[in-house]
This record gives C-alpha cells, sequence and structure tokens, in this order.
C-alpha cells in the first residue's frame, strides 16, 4: 500500500516544521524580554549619576531632587563613604538600621562584589568618596560573580546548536520508533482491507493498539463471506434447478419428438397428417433447443460452464457447424452459401470449439426460426491484423432498425434485475452474447447486404503462430 | 441406400423407461433391424448380453442400479463390440469428450428418428466395414476389405491414404464431409494446409469410380465446405 509511507512523510514534515516553528518563535521571545529588560534600567548607570549629582555645600551633602524621587520610587537607599576615613559622611533619609556606619577596606571590598547585608549595592565615584546604592533585597537576582571559563563562552554557541541539533534528533529517533510500532499494528489492517477489497475471507489477530479495529475488520470479512456464500448457493440452486427441469423434460420430449418423427416419414399416411407431425418435429425441435439454450445460459450466467479454450481454426469450426446443419437439420427452403474467401483456410483463435459451435449454431438457427418461408443463409469468415470475423446472415425478413438497436443494447430478461413483461429477443442470442464475451469478442448485429439479417462475431486472433 | 448385413446385426437396447425402450425399439425395427434384445437394468442386461452376444448396445447413463458407464466396462469384459449411449443430461457431454471410456458415440435425449439410425448406422459401418461384401456406387463398387475399386469388371487398387478417405466418405454416406475432416482423417491430428493435397486425391478417387471424373456423380463437391459420397441403394 502506497499511502503508508506516504503518510509517514507527511508527519514527519509537520514534525520538522513545528520544532522549527517552536525553536524560532521562543529566541524571539526570549530576545524581546532581554532587549527590553536591559534597555529600560541598569542600577550601575543609576549609581554613576547618583555620584555625579551629589554636591558638597555649606550645610554638607545633597542630591537633586529628581534623583531623590527616582530613589524613593525604587525603595532604594544611598549612603556616600568617605575616601580618607572610611566614615559614611551622608545618607538617605530612611537607611536600614543594619548598614554600618564604619567600614574597613574589606568591606569595601565586599559591598563592590555585590551586597551588604544581604541588600544589592551598586557602587558610583564621587568627589571625595565612594556613593553606595542599596537596593531593597528582592529587587535583583542575586548571584556571585562566577568567572566564567573564557573557552566555554567562546563556545556557547557552537554547543546550544550540538544541544538543540542533539534534542531535534532524540525527537525524531522517538518518534521513528513510535510510528514503526504504530505501523507493524497497522499493516496488518491495511492488508486486511485490501483482501476484503479483492473478496478473499480476512482473519487478523486481534491484539495490539488497533484490535479493536482488527476485531471490526474480522467482523466485516465474516459477513462478505457469509454474503457470498449466501449468493453462491442461491444461484447454484438455480442452476440445477434449470438443469433439474430441463432433465425431467428431456425423456418425455423424446416420445414426442421420436414418434413425431417417424410419422412424418410414414410411408403409410396421407400427405396432411405427415404434414401435421411435422410441424409437432419442427415445435418440438424448438422446444429442445429452448432446453438447452436455457441450461446453457443458466450455466453461464453462474459461470458454471467454465471454458476450456485451445488454439482453433475458426474456419474449420464454422464449416463443421454449416455442415451439420446441412446434414440434418434443414428443410428443403433453407440453403446455405459459404462466402469465406478460397485463401483463407484457417484463421486461429483461443477458442472453446463447443462453446462457439454452439454460438454460431444458435445463430444459423436463429435465421431459421424467423424465417418460416426459408431463406439463404451466408456463412463467411474474414480476419484483419489482430481479430478475426464471423459472419452469419441471411436473405430473409430481417429486422427494423429499431429492433436491431434493442438488440444490441437492452440486457435479456435473463439477465434483467428490472421486473419485465415486455418480450425480448430468445435465449439463443443471449448465448452467443455470453460465449463471445468469454472469448474476449464482440458481437454485432446488423443489416444484411442480402436483405436480411446479419450477426458479425469478433474475435481476438490467437497471439501464438500455429502449430 | 440399405445394406443388409447391417441389418442383421444383434442389438442390446439399455433403459429403464419402458416407453422410451418402445420408441428406439420401434425406429430401429421400422428402419429393418431385426435381432434386438432389450433390458431394463444392468443385472437384465448382463444377462442378455451373455444369452444374445450383441454386436451393438445401446445404453442409457441413469439405470435404476447402476450407470451406463459401469455396465459398459463389465459389457467390453465379454467381447470387443460397439457402444453407443443415450443420455438425458446434458452436463454428461464432458464425460463423453473424447470417449475416453470407451464409448463410441452418444446421443444426448431428445432426438429424432433419422438422428438415431445414422448414428447407429455410421457406428455400425465404421465397426464391421470388412464384412460388407461391395459397396454400389453409379458407376462402380468399392471392396473396402480388398482395397479395390471394381469399375466395368476392372479392379483398380486404391492407395492408403485413398482408402482412408473413402471409409470416412462411406461412414457418413449421404452428409457432407468436411473439408477439415477428410483432411484429418488421412493426415491426423494438425490437418491444416492440406487443401491442395486433399483436392488432388479426390481428382484421383473419382479417376477410379466416376465414369465421368469431370462430372461427378458419385463423389460430389459441396462447394468451399467439403465432399459427399452418394452410396446406391440396392
Amino acid at each position: 500500500m502506497k499511502s503508508i509511507p506516504k503518510l509517514i512523510r507527511r508527519f514527519m514534515g509537520i514534525m520538522t516544521l513545528s520544532i522549527i516553528l517552536l525553536v524560532t518563535l521562543n529566541i524571539t521571545f526570549f530576545a524581546i524580554l532581554f532587549v527590553r529588560n536591559a534597555s529600560t534600567f541598569s542600577p550601575w548607570d543609576m549609581a554613576d549619576h547618583a555620584a555625579a549629582a551629589l554636591q558638597l555645600t555649606d550645610s554638607g551633602y545633597s542630591l537633586s531632587d529628581d534623583i531623590m524621587a527616582k530613589l524613593k520610587e525604587e525603595n532604594a537607599w544611598a549612603v556616600l563613604i568617605d575616601n580618607d576615613t572610611r566614615q559614611v559622611v551622608w545618607h538617605t533619609d530612611h537607611l536600614p538600621d543594619n548598614i554600618p556606619l564604619q567600614y574597613t577596606l574589606s568591606d569595601i571590598a565586599e559591598l563592590t562584589r555585590g551586597y551588604i547585608d544581604g541588600y544589592p549595592t551598586f557602587t558610583g565615584t564621587a568627589q571625595n568618596g565612594l556613593l553606595v546604592l542599596g537596593y531593597p533585597k528582592d529587587r535583583f537576582w542575586k548571584h556571585t560573580r562566577a568567572s566564567w571559563d573564557y573557552g566555554f563562552i567562546a563556545d556557547l554557541p557552537r554547543n546550544t546548536m550540538l544541544l538543540l541539533a542533539v534534542n531535534i534528533v532524540f525527537v525524531f529517533l522517538i518518534y521513528a520508533a513510535v510510528d514503526a510500532r504504530l505501523l507493524r499494528s497497522i499493516r496488518p489492517i491495511t492488508n486486511g482491507i485490501q483482501d476484503l477489497s479483492r473478496g478473499s475471507p480476512v482473519c487478523l489477530k486481534e491484539q495490539g493498539i488497533l484490535s479493536e479495529l482488527a476485531e471490526k475488520i474480522n467482523k466485516t470479512s465474516a459477513i462478505l463471506q457469509n454474503q457470498a456464500e449466501q449468493l453462491r448457493k442461491k444461484e447454484t440452486a438455480r442452476a440445477n434447478w434449470i438443469a433439474g427441469v430441463s432433465h425431467d423434460v428431456r425423456t418425455p420430449l423424446s416420445m414426442i419428438l421420436g414418434y413425431a418423427g417417424q410419422l412424418e416419414a410414414s410411408e403409410t399416411l396421407p400427405e396432411t397428417e405427415r404434414k401435421k407431425a411435422a410441424v409437432i418435429v419442427r415445435q418440438s425441435s424448438r422446444m429442445k433447443d429452448l432446453i438447452n439454450d436455457l441450461n446453457l445460459a443458466s450455466k453461464l450466467e453462474y459461470d458454471m460452464q467454465p471454458l476450456t479454450r485451445k488454439q482453433e481454426n475458426a474456419v474449420s469450426i464454422v464449416r463443421q457447424v454449416v455442415v451439420d446443419f446441412m446434414n440434418t437439420n434443414i428443410e428443403d427452403t433453407f440453403s446455405f452459401e459459404w462466402k469465406t474467401a478460397d485463401t483463407l483456410s484457417a484463421c486461429y483463435i483461443n477458442a472453446d470449439k463447443d462453446l462457439l459451435k454452439r454460438a454460431i449454431a444458435n445463430l444459423i438457427q436463429n435465421s431459421i426460426n424467423h424465417n418460416e418461408n426459408g431463406c439463404v443463409i451466408y456463412a463467411s469468415v474474414d480476419e484483419d491484423s489482430t481479430s478475426c470475423r464471423i459472419c452469419i446472415e441471411d436473405n430473409g425478413t430481417g429486422a427494423s432498425d429499431q429492433q436491431i438497436d434493442r438488440l444490441n443494447k437492452t440486457p435479456h430478461y435473463m439477465i434483467c434485475d428490472t421486473n419485465t413483461t415486455q418480450q425480448r429477443h430468445g435465449l439463443g442470442l443471449l448465448i452467443v452474447k455470453q460465449i463471445i464475451k468469454g472469448h474476449n469478442g464482440t458481437m454485432c448485429i446488423d443489416h444484411s447486404e442480402y436483405g436480411g439479417f446479419k450477426v458479425i462475431l469478433i474475435i481476438p486472433k490467437s497471439i501464438y503462430p500455429p502449430p | 441406400m440399405k445394406e443388409d448385413y447391417l441389418l442383421n446385426k444383434r442389438i442390446l437396447l439399455v433403459d429403464d423407461e419402458q416407453a422410451l425402450l418402445d420408441l428406439v425399439l420401434s425406429i430401429l425395427k421400422d428402419y429393418g433391424f431385426q435381432n434386438i434384445k432389450t433390458a431394463k437394468n444392468v443385472k437384465e442386461a448382463m444377462e442378455q448380453a451373455e444369452k444374445s452376444r450383441p454386436e451393438l448396445a445401446i445404453l442409457d447413463v441413469m439405470l435404476p442400479d447402476g450407470n451406463g458407464f459401469a455396465l459398459m466396462e463389465q459389457l467390453k469384459k465379454g467381447g470387443d463390440y460397439p457402444i453407443l449411449f443415450l443420455t438425458a443430461r446434458g452436463e454428461e457431454d464432458d464425460k463423453f469428450k473424447g470417449f475416453g471410456l470407451g464409448a463410441d458415440d452418444y446421443i444426448v435425449k431428445p432426438f429424432l428418428p433419422k438422428e438415431l439410425l445414422f448414428r447407429v448406422l455410421a457406428i455400425l459401418r465404421r465397426s464391421y466395414k470388412d464384412e460388407n461384401p461391395l459397396v454400389c456406387l453409379r458407376d462402380s463398387q468399392i471392396d473396402f476389405s480388398r482395397a479395390e475399386v471394381i469399375k466395368q469388371g476392372e479392379h483398380i487398387p486404391l492407395t492408403a491414404k485413398e482408402h482412408d478417405l473413402l471409409s470416412v466418405l462411406y461412414r457418413n454416406a449421404g452428409r457432407i464431409v468436411t473439408i477439415d475432416a477428410l483432411c484429418e482423417a488421412a493426415w491426423g491430428d494438425n490437418p491444416f494446409g492440406y487443401e491442395n493435397s486433399l483436392m488432388a486425391h479426390i481428382r484421383r478417387i473419382r479417376e477410379k469410380i466416376e465414369q465421368n471424373p469431370s462430372r461427378p456423380v458419385s463423389l460430389v463437391t459441396v462447394k468451399g465446405l467439403g465432399y459427399k459420397l452418394i452410396v446406391e441403394g440396392k
């Protein structure tokens, strides 16, 4: 089944696309966040500004109002440590209690690394001392000044990409593994569905993640098989019924045909009586043909008569059928003309000889049945590069355009699935149609150039050269 | 055209239905057959066969105490004579194809009297052709046992091919035999491409049997289809 790899390819595509999208989205998000945070506010700048804005006046140190306002807003405090005495010489009003007012060198070193008693601190250089700006304890994320290895930072982009790649590969591997499992459980199901469509029985193992589906398919298969079996039984019963009836009619018909035949040939009976006997013979012969046709038609329709095809010479088959008619079944009012070219002694087709003979005999019988007053029947075999054309025509009453059209198009009542009381053509032509279909050929009904009815059977020529 | 030597042949007729036995009996008797025995089942048939030693058996396929095929095998043990089947079952056709079981011919019911007579006569002619003293034609006689033609007191020998062709034509006397059937009789299974040879042989046969070979009256041509041998009645 071709759709499974296609399905997987599509899934993989969608996944790759979603991974790329996610990564891009994340990078963009972080970049925006970072840029916004970084650009708005920096406490180091603030410390420098404050240090610059600190002025020594007569009444001591003082900070400009706007800086003071900003510090207040941030809830920050500031102290100025004198360079020489290392004592706090100035501080903002709301200084937390535990901030020392005297600093040692090591204290200074400590606070420049970040904190005084947990308060994040930032320093700026003022005129005579160091301005220390302190913020509330939870204003900034605490981190020690880890000394990042240079190599680590330098390789960071490459390593990040590598990590990302490894991640993606892992995701794919996991996906492939899961997919393979799913596929393993899907394959029997797709095979089962294919078998279903072919009409063969399906029995799947009902296990794994798709066991429910398998169970449903098994059920469907069982239903289909059951229906097919019922249909087969019905068709067999019908064909057997027809065969049975035709068998039972044969023996009584033998008596009628046999004795009427004797009466017809009797030399002691007067002419008028013999003629009556002849009518009985002719009509019972038609019944006999009907029984044979009915039986064969039902068998062909239900595929109970398999064709056994061999390489045969169509010319010789048609000749034999015509001669059989001339030898037995023919009244004086009917005559035959053989119209096959003398140069064509053989035309090889792949045929079931008995059935093809039957088809041709039916066509001839058809001409006889429809021309009570007699006619000339013309038989010919013709060929072109690919097919063999067998033509049976007569100079009898023929048929109207409308009738011919109907014969070519409407189905016979035996194979017509709508209720109909309309009189259709006889079984004879149906059998010809069925037989020719079995030979991959076509049947065409037309007007004859001799004035009557014409049927052409076109059968593909045998591919292999004659033996 | 009646051949007396055939009419004396002993025929065994087996069918479980009395009406059908009567019919066949009537057809054969009307034609002139005189030695006909009947049986209605396998048991009777075996008894009758032992008593009357038939030269042709006509058997129904379905019998009350067995089938015709088994009966045929039993009959064949008692003597080698031709067997013709009567069957009401179209679907039995396959069994008869090629007559693999040793049947010589079969007729599907219902049948016309002339059809039955033709089959019976054809089988008898084929099986007992050497007993026929002479086949009479308009201008000559054929002696199959010696493979020669007697025309105006002169004995003209037939070649093997001419003998084969005439045998087939005689077996189907009064009927057309197709070109293909004649070629097959003379040249075997793949008889195609022998049409010209056949014409040459027919011409030579006519020279032997006809008064005027260019205007044949006994071996006539049916244009495009085949040939017909016309045998004179006695």
